[in-house]
C-alpha cells in the first residue's frame, strides 16, 4: 500500500486503512512525530528549579523539567544503562532522578551524576556522554512548551503561524496569562489518535447531533449564524462564534456558558464580565468579540475555549490513544475562583465531562469501522463544503461555514505530506 | 482515616444495609429518577482524581509516604477533581438515560454492583459518616468489559423514612482510566 492510495488528491476520500494499519502507524511517528513540534507542558507546571511533570512525545516518555539554572530541559525518561524510567511520578521537585536497577543517578538537567559500580571497575565509563537523551530543540510560546526531536525544525513561532492570532484572543486575555491545574487526566481509548483531533480542530458540526441530549439546537443555530472555521496553515484551525458589536458583555464572556460560570453566582459572573471589560483593550475589538470553540496545532494538541482544557492525544499504537487533558485557569484567578471555573472543563469534558463520554464511544466505534474487511473500496468521504473556503479582510487564513471540513481535508494534506516524505525510509 | 467504625447496633448496621442495597438495586435496574429522590437537594458529589505521587523522602518509614490521601486531587486541591457536581448536574445525568438520542447510553450498559464494608464512622446530629466499597461489573456493546473498583466516603442524613445522600465523595482505584466512563451514578 503507497501513501498515495490512502488520501486522494483533494482529501476528500480518506482510506480506512488511514486510522488502523500498523504499517501507516509506523510511517506516523518517523513522519510526524519525529518531525513536528509536539507540545509538552506549560511554564506554570515547572515554575521553581527541580520542577518536574511528565509528558509524551508519541510513544516516547519523557521528563520535561525546570533546571537549577532556570532553564527548561526534555528528556527521554529512560536510563542509559538499561532503559527503566528513572522517574515515576507524575510530577514533583527533586534533585535527582534515579534508576531502580541499578541506581544509576541523573541530575534534573539530564546529566548522569553517579554510576555505583564505577569505584570496583578500572576504565571509568566518560559520564559526560551517558546522560538521558535530550530532546534537542525545545522552544516556548506564551509559556506553552513545545519540543522536537528534529534538531532542523523551523521555530516554533514559525510553525505556529497566523494561529497565534487567535491563540493570543485566548491568552492575551488575562493580564497573568494561564495556567494548568494539577496532574493531567489520562484517559486511555480504543480509538487512532487522529480522531480526538480531527474532532477538536474544526468538527463542531457533530456537537447538535451527537450531543443532541445535551447541546440544545440552539446552541446549533448560533454557530451556524456566527461561526467560523478557520485554517492558518494545514493541520491547525480553530472555530469560533464572533458575535456581534453590540452582544451583551454575559453573551460574550469567556466562561459564562461552562458549568463553572452558570452555576458561580455572582462572585464568578462578576469575575468573567470584569475580564471581558478589558479584552478589547488587551485583544483588539475585534478578538474581544471571538467566542472560541474548537482549536488545534499540527499534529495533536487541542484546545478548547469555553470548556477550558488543553488536550493531547497520545498515540498507543493505531487502535488505542492516551488522551491527557488540563483545566486551564487564569493565573492570577483567587484560589477560590480557579476551582469553580476548572468545573467549566470537567462536568462536560475529561472521562467524567457529560459530553465526552459520548465523543469517546464514538471515536471507539469508528475505529471499529476502520478495522474491517471487505470495505476498502469505500474510503471516508471528507468532501463536504469542498473548495468554498475562501481569504477574508480581517480573519488570517482561510475561513469558511463550520459544515466545510477543509479543516479536515487540510489536515491530511499536511498528514500524506509528512508520511510521502518518508515513506521510502522504512 | 484509621479509626475502627462506630460499635453500632446490628439494627442500626442493618439500616444502613436497607438504604446502600435498594440504592444499588435502583442504579442496576435503571431506575436513576428513584435514585434522584434518595438524594438531598443539596447535595455535593465529588470524585477526586488520583496521581502517582512522588515519594517524600522525609517520610520514609512512615505510612504517610504511601498513603491514599496523598494520591488525591481533591475538591479542596489546587489540582483538578474529576467530577464536582451539585444535583441538577446529577439531575442532568440521570434524565440522559431516558432519551433516546444519549447515544453513548443506547443500548444501555448492563451494571451490576456489589456494595459492602458498610462502616459508620461518625454520627453527628442526624448525620451519618459512612463508608463503604464497591465493585461494578460493566458491559457495554463495543466496549471491552471492564470492573469498577472504589470507595465511597458519604454523608447520610437520617430522616423519620430513612436516609438521604448528602454528600458524597467517590475515590476509585485507577490513575490513568482504562475506562469507558467516569460519568456513571456510582
Amino acid at each position: 500500500m503507497r501513501v498515495s492510495e490512502l488520501v486522494n488528491e483533494d482529501a476528500s476520500l480518506i482510506s480506512r486503512r488511514c486510522w488502523s494499519d500498523a504499517g501507516v502507524y509506523a510511517l506516523e511517528k518517523r513522519g510526524i512525530f519525529g518531525k513536528s513540534w509536539l507540545f509538552l507542558g506549560h511554564d506554570s507546571q515547572i515554575r521553581v528549579p527541580g520542577d518536574f511533570v511528565q509528558a509524551y512525545m508519541c510513544e516516547t516518555p519523557i521528563i520535561l523539567s525546570r533546571g537549577q539554572d532556570g532553564g527548561i530541559y526534555a528528556n527521554i525518561n529512560s536510563c542509559t544503562h538499561r532503559g527503566l524510567p528513572v522517574c515515576r511520578a507524575d510530577h514533583g521537585n527533586t534533585k535527582r532522578f534515579v534508576c531502580p536497577y541499578h541506581n544509576w543517578a541523573y541530575s534534573v538537567e539530564g546529566t548522569l551524576l553517579t554510576i555505583p559500580q564505577e569505584s570496583e571497575v578500572c576504565h571509568k565509563p566518560d559520564k559526560s556522554q551517558l546522560g538521558l537523551k535530550r530532546v534537542p530543540r525545545v522552544e516556548v510560546w506564551r509559556g506553552m512548551i513545545f519540543g522536537s526531536f528534529d534538531e532542523n525544525i523551523i521555530p516554533l513561532s514559525d510553525y505556529l503561524g497566523d494561529m497565534r492570532f487567535y491563540l493570543d484572543a485566548f491568552f492575551d486575555r488575562f493580564p497573568a496569562g494561564i495556567e494548568f491545574m494539577g496532574a493531567p487526566q489520562r484517559w486511555v481509548i480504543n480509538a487512532n489518535w487522529k480522531l480526538p483531533v480531527e474532532n477538536q480542530l474544526g468538527d463542531v458540526n457533530h456537537g447538535a447531533f451527537l450531543h443532541s441530549a445535551i447541546i440544545p439546537r440552539e446552541a446549533q443555530d448560533v454557530i451556524e449564524k456566527l461561526g467560523y472555521s478557520v485554517v492558518t496553515t494545514p493541520g491547525h484551525g480553530a472555530t469560533f462564534r464572533l458575535m456581534p458589536a453590540d452582544a451583551p458583555v454575559d453573551d460574550v464572556a469567556w466562561g459564562m456558558e461552562g458549568m463553572g460560570g452558570i452555576f458561580g453566582g455572582d462572585e464568578i459572573q462578576n469575575y468573567l464580565r470584569e475580564i471581558q471589560a478589558q479584552a478589547a483593550e488587551r485583544v483588539g475589538d475585534l478578538r474581544a468579540r471571538m467566542k472560541g470553540l474548537t482549536y488545534g496545532i499540527y499534529p495533536n494538541l487541542s484546545f478548547l475555549w469555553s470548556n477550558t482544557s488543553f488536550k493531547v492525544s497520545h498515540p498507543r499504537g493505531p487502535g488505542k490513544v492516551e488522551y491527557w487533558s488540563w483545566a486551564v485557569v487564569p493565573s492570577d484567578a483567587p484560589d477560590h475562583i480557579k476551582q469553580v471555573l476548572r468545573t467549566n472543563y470537567s462536568s462536560f469534558f475529561g472521562p467524567a465531562g457529560i459530553l465526552e463520554q459520548e465523543d469517546a464511544e464514538v471515536w471507539s466505534q469508528q475505529f471499529l469501522g476502520s478495522n474491517i474487511d471487505f470495505a476498502d473500496d469505500r474510503p471516508y468521504f471528507y468532501g463536504l463544503g469542498l473548495g468554498e473556503e475562501k481569504t477574508h479582510p480581517d480573519l488570517p487564513g482561510l475561513v469558511s461555514v463550520t459544515a466545510n471540513e477543509f479543516y479536515a481535508r487540510h489536515f491530511f494534506t499536511r498528514w500524506r505530506d509528512d508520511l510521502r516524505a518518508v515513506e521510502g525510509a522504512l | 482515616m484509621s479509626e475502627q467504625s462506630l460499635d453500632v447496633a446490628p439494627e442500626e448496621q442493618r439500616g444502613l444495609e436497607r438504604f446502600y442495597f435498594h440504592e444499588a438495586r435502583l442504579l442496576d435496574n435503571r431506575q436513576y429518577r428513584q435514585w434522584l429522590a434518595l438524594l438531598s437537594q443539596d447535595i455535593r458529589y465529588l470524585m477526586p482524581a488520583r496521581v502517582n505521587v512522588q515519594v517524600n523522602n522525609r517520610e520514609r518509614g512512615q505510612e504517610d509516604m504511601i498513603s491514599v490521601e496523598r494520591e488525591l486531587e481533591g475538591a479542596d486541591s489546587m489540582g483538578c477533581p474529576h467530577r464536582e457536581e451539585n444535583y441538577i448536574v446529577l439531575a442532568l445525568r440521570a434524565e440522559r438515560a431516558y432519551k433516546i438520542n444519549s447515544w453513548s447510553e443506547h443500548p444501555p450498559a448492563r451494571t451490576r454492583r456489589i456494595v459492602g464494608n458498610i462502616e459508620l464512622l461518625a454520627r453527628n446530629g442526624e448525620k451519618r459518616s459512612v463508608l463503604s466499597n464497591f465493585l461494578l461489573y460493566y458491559t457495554r456493546p463495543g466496549n471491552e468489559n471492564v470492573i469498577y473498583s472504589g470507595q465511597r466516603r458519604d454523608t447520610l442524613l437520617s430522616q423519620p423514612d430513612g436516609f438521604s445522600l448528602e454528600r458524597r465523595e467517590v475515590v476509585l482505584d485507577y490513575a490513568n482510566i482504562e475506562l469507558p466512563t467516569l460519568g456513571l451514578l456510582f
